[in-house]
């Protein structure tokens, strides 16, 4: 009896209606939960008997604009990175201080010299004496507390790193188990959905650590990849450790063995047991935890090895001294000739030559180092081994400048001569010099100014590695200088009060002396390092931090732009409009009242059937 | 920040009112600060210079602090100077007129004890905890005090004691000046050295005669001497003059004319009967004479050689002594010590005077200020002063007046720039020189300065008229920004059901 069809067409419209009103009543609900999807019910008619058909809720959908979302994790990997980064710059700049401010290192070094001009003006004067003192210990404690900042700015990136991992590794957990219960649940329903939102939010969380790619399965499946091609999840999850090393100093670094590493890797090990490091193999380019890599294993030790060469420039000027070499010449080759007798552990020869062929100008610098140190890791110095005597010395430094032309000898004693090669005129010597540093605070007007904690620095290299490393945490102004401030003064017994010699040594030494730094500063070649004074320097790694801070706020703000964009992409199309949920909630309102008003009809058709038999 | 994930409409829309926020407080510190950035990174392109910037006025202001100091320094040295010039110019006065009218010259002496303690007072005057005068010695008061300059310190001998050495040494037991006059032959008078090798006394240089009758001869011997023979009497009117050479260099002439009268007047001898009588006649006047001059202007330049030994010492090179006692008869000189001298200069002695205190007022530019008291300009009044000082001649000393005049006559010779000597006024005109480029320095770097800060002004400072214009169209935007905000909320369906 059609009657009845209608009644139960009727009923199904009701509830399909009630459907549609639960569906519209969850996205309103959650119109402002991150990562909800815009969820809308796909109906179908089934027919039924020979004329009536009723409704059926056929799927829950999901509204989701796969591109934009796969966009967006991209993007939201690097601007986590880019976030990540400048935020930390930000605090890395801080560490510089404000311009000119107090605080700020070139204050400090300003301050310092200033008060070495004056005395100059006045070497005798005590307060003046006192005065360079307390200005050079203002110095020595703001390179201190630069490195403390960028140390503890590292140990930062450390625990980060390991938050990170923990996080990460969660969200693979739950990727995994969420993949394993969609298995189970392969309808396209409201339950089905949620779970997709689900695993949708935590594949987002992943790609801000780290930068990822998702390959869909069958079955609602996803695996998930680095965009090198690690898998990460799969039908099961891949877990991701991190050895972390709470105590991080300047020496600390990251190292693929083991046993050297002082700061921490991060250790894949697949469900089979295969165990990658991710970092070695270079597997996480972007997201939070390739931003935290870079400051700390990058950035930040470029920042401290600026102020290290900084601090060990300034600490060679003054107890340094140089030596030219005497112009040599054997027929047509001419060049120079040092004495290499008294050379101490961190002492340098410096050559300088020029390649005719290429018209290329070289500098190279000989150290003589602890033998344990050798072969150096640092390629833009040579170490020398001084214990086997000169004519040892000499070989090393042949074989150092093999293929140079440059002809090494050892006319006599512990004289080293470097020449040209003359007439085919490949090279020319330009310079050739030591510099010898003193420990003693008499002698000469170098002077051993600043210490390396309580023992003269010298710039060598032991087993352990460079002195230089770590040494603006460490540099001290000499506690015989703070005691007794004529040393400043007194190279020697019987000067007068007033003996200008050493200030202005330390003055001119510190302002218009010219001296090299280490390639490592970012600032420089191996083949041609930075030579310059040391306010030079400080403005040329200043002004590199600088710019490269406001390089990361730049990209940053680009990111945020894209990400910002794609976001309002993806909100416009399956966030949820309060409007259409309204206009929808309407229409629904009147289906419900229709099929409601034929079920009174129908009613009202069957009483008066009813009545009709009575 | 970027927000999570698929953020809502209204999580959007707050992150942008955030970022206005946020700027806005930004040029809030801006507005406040009158900086651009509090970071290296805010300052732009141009934060490389402004380190430089930065440090160059740094430095300017430190050479400008060195200047004032230097300054200051040399105002009070060039007052210092300019009353030591005064003392000069009273001194100068009171020697000419000691040296061209002879009398015992107490009122001199009185005075010139005044002006000695008034040079070593000036001499000794500081700048904070620096002695001006020291050169580089800055610690130590550049001269001995008066009492010991003049009278020495206990053990050590002062001015006073090496005068007296010196005028014994020089006039000798005899008081003829170390030399001797005898009748070598009947007819000949020789006037001889007692030692060949003695720095002390008259020291024979020439002998030149018109007289008649009679032939000169030396000096030559060893000791020198020189001999007047007569073969016959000379005539009344003809002289013989001797010339010696006194110790502090000058020379000195001697001319006895030949007279008829007996007795002689002064510097006059009797022609006698025989060349033996005239030749006794001589020696008698050459003796009587020599006795003079060696108590008049042989004791003034034995008494200025002695002051010039004793103001030529310093601590690395004390005064020459006369080698005694006995000094009457003493034949060589001595190099005193610090033990037994007083060494009247205390500063020091390296170098130059005015590289003995340098200034760098500018990168490539040192001033050298420094100024000694033993410069010769300076050291010439102190002599001066303290060799009047330091001699006390007797009201009943008939060679007294001449004495005075010789003595004065030669002080004033050291202190009136005669000769191209160094006086005061040179090192006057010196320092102020020095203070001249000074100025012209500051006045550079003034200027430099002003050029600076204007330019770091540009680079790391704010306008405050446009940080202000804005804030205004910033807070413009904020509130339309708001307001849209809040429409867009109101508009929304849900309110129309």
């Amino acid at each position: 009896m059609s009657l009845t069809q209608a009644l139960s067409s009727a009923l199904s419209g009701l509830n399909a209606a009630q459907t549609g009103l639960s569906l519209v009543a969850g996205n309103v609900a959650n119109a402002n939960t991150p990562g909800y999807v815009r969820k809308t019910a796909t109906f179908v008619s089934n027919a039924t008997g020979t004329t009536g058909s009723y409704v059926q809720v056929g799927s829950i959908n999901r509204v989701l604009d796969q591109f934009v979302q796969s966009q967006m994790r991209t993007e939201s990997s690097g601007a986590a990175y880019a976030d990540l980064r400048a935020n930390m710059y930000s605090q890395l700049q801080s560490i510089y201080g404000t311009p000119n401010g107090t605080s700020s290192l070139e204050s400090a070094y300003n301050n310092f010299t200033s008060t070495l001009q004056a005395l100059t003006t006045s070497p005798g004067d005590r307060p003046t004496q006192i005065a360079v003192v307390s200005a050079a210990q203002r110095l020595t404690q703001t390179l201190n507390q630069m490195t403390s900042g960028i140390q503890t700015l590292r140990s930062q990136a450390e625990q980060g790193l390991s938050d990170d991992v923990t996080q990460a590794n969660d969200s693979l957990q739950q990727i995994a188990a969420l993949n394993q219960q969609l298995a189970q649940s392969p309808q396209q329903d409201s339950a089905t959905a949620g779970l997709l939102d689900e695993r949708d939010n935590y594949i987002d969380k992943l790609s801000k650590l780290m930068d990822v790619r998702v390959v869909k399965g069958d079955n609602n499946q996803v695996s998930v990849f680095t965009t090198s091609g690690v898998q990460l999840v799969g039908t099961k999850a891949s877990t991701l450790s991190f050895d972390s090393h709470p105590t991080v100093t300047p020496q600390s670094q990251w190292s693929a063995t083991a046993s050297q590493r002082t700061l921490g890797t991060i250790t894949l090990t697949s469900p089979g047991g295969t165990r990658t490091d991710m970092i070695a193999t270079g597997a996480i380019r972007s997201g939070e935890i390739a931003g935290y890599l870079d400051m700390r294993d990058t950035v930040l030790t470029q920042a401290q090895a600026q102020i290290d060469q900084f601090a060990a420039g300034m600490s060679t000027a003054l107890s340094g001294t140089t030596t030219d070499g005497a112009a040599a010449t054997v027929g047509a080759q001419t060049g120079f000739d040092v004495n290499i007798g008294s050379m101490q552990d961190g002492d340098t020869i410096s050559l300088s030559y020029t390649d005719n062929a290429t018209n290329t100008q070289h500098k190279v610098i000989f150290k003589r180092v602890d033998p344990s140190a050798l072969p150096l890791s640092d390629p833009s110095v040579v170490g020398l081994d001084f214990t086997g005597g000169t004519a040892s010395v000499i070989s090393q430094i042949q074989s150092a400048l093999s293929g140079s032309n440059l002809t090494v000898s050892n006319p006599s004693g512990t004289t080293l001569r470097i020449v040209g090669d003359g007439a085919p005129n490949l090279a020319d010597v330009n310079a050739l010099s030591t510099t010898v540093n003193t420990t003693s605070l008499t002698g000469s007007a170098a002077l051993p100014f600043f210490l390396d904690g309580t023992s003269a620095y010298t710039g060598s290299y032991t087993s352990s590695g460079a002195e230089s490393v770590g040494f603006a945490g460490r540099i001290s102004v000499n506690s015989a200088l703070v005691t007794d401030p004529s040393n400043l003064i007194n190279y020697t017994s019987g000067l007068s009060a007033s003996d200008p010699t050493r200030s202005n040594y330390i003055y001119d030494q510190l302002t218009s002396a010219s001296h090299d730094y280490n390639p490592s500063t970012g600032i420089g070649t191996t083949t041609l390092p930075y030579g310059g004074t040391l306010a030079s320097f400080m403005r040329q790694f200043i002004s590199q931090q600088g710019e490269a801070a406001n390089n990361a706020t730049g990209l940053k703000q680009g990111q945020d732009v894209v990400l910002s964009s794609l976001q309002q992409r993806f909100h416009d199309a399956s966030g949820v409009n309060i409007d259409q949920e309204m206009s929808n909630l309407l229409s629904l309102q009147n289906t419900y009242a229709a099929n409601a008003r034929v079920m009174t009809t129908v009613k009202q058709m069957l009483d008066q059937l009813m009545q009709m038999g009575v | 920040m970027t927000i999570s994930a698929a953020g809502s409409t209204a999580a959007l829309l707050s992150q942008r009112l955030i970022d206005m926020r946020s700027q806005f407080d930004d040029l809030q510190r801006q507005l406040s600060t009158g900086q651009k950035s509090d970071t290296y990174a805010g300052l732009g392109l141009d934060r490389g210079l402004s380190v430089s910037l930065n440090a160059l006025s740094a430095a300017l202001g430190s050479y400008n602090t060195t200047i004032d100091n230097v300054m200051t320094r040399l105002n009070v040295a060039q007052n210092a100077l300019t009353a030591v010039g005064k003392v000069s110019s009273n001194l100068g006065s009171a020697l000419s007129q000691g040296a061209d009218s002879p009398n015992n010259g107490n009122t001199t002496q009185v005075s010139a004890k005044s002006w000695l303690q008034q040079l070593v007072g000036l001499l000794n005057t500081k700048v904070g905890d620096r002695y001006v005068f020291s050169g580089s010695a800055t610690d130590r008061p550049s001269t001995a005090t008066y009492d010991q300059m003049i009278n020495g310190d206990g053990a050590k001998a002062g001015l006073t004691q090496l005068i007296s050495e010196r005028n014994q040494a020089d006039l000798g037991a005899s008081g003829l000046g170390r030399l001797t006059v005898t009748n070598a032959s009947a007819t000949s008078v020789q006037i001889a050295e007692d030692s060949a090798t003695s720095p002390f006394g008259f020291k024979l240089n020439a002998i030149s005669s018109n007289l008649s009758n009679a032939t000169m001869s030396g000096p030559s011997g060893s000791p020198s001497a020189e001999t007047v023979s007569f073969a016959g009497v000379p005539s009344a009117g003809e002289n013989v003059t001797f010339t010696f050479d006194l110790p502090d260099g000058t020379t000195s002439n001697l001319t006895l004319t030949a007279t008829t009268d007996s007795p002689p007047g002064a510097n006059q001898f009797t022609i006698g009967g025989t060349a033996a009588a005239t030749a006794t006649n001589l020696q008698t006047a050459l003796t009587t004479a020599l006795g003079t001059r060696a108590n008049t202007t042989l004791k003034a330049a034995s008494t200025v050689q002695a002051s010039n030994e004793f103001f030529d010492g310093d601590s690395s090179n004390p005064p020459q002594r006369v080698n005694g006692p006995p000094y009457d008869t003493a034949t060589s000189l001595v190099v005193g010590t610090s033990a037994n001298t007083v060494i009247w200069y205390t500063g020091d002695t390296s170098g130059t005077a005015r590289g003995s205190a340098t200034a760098r007022v500018d990168q490539s530019l040192t001033v050298n200020y420094g100024t000694r008291a033993n410069e010769t300009g300076i050291r010439n009044v102190v002599q001066s002063a303290a060799t009047r000082a330091a001699v006390t001649v007797s009201s009943t000393d008939p060679n007294g007046p001449n004495f005075t005049s010789a003595l004065d006559n030669r002080l004033s010779g050291h202190i009136d720039g005669s000769g191209g000597v160094q006086t005061v006024t040179d090192i006057e005109a010196e320092l102020a020189g020095v203070q001249t480029s000074m100025q012209s320095i500051k006045a550079n770097h003034q200027q430099t300065g002003n050029t600076l800060g204007a330019f770091l002004d540009q680079i790391s400072g704010v306008s405050k008229v446009q940080v202000g214009t804005e804030l205004l169209s910033l807070q413009t935007r904020m509130q339309a920004s708001m307001q849209t905000t809040a429409l867009l909320f109101q508009t929304s369906l849900v309110k129309y059901l």
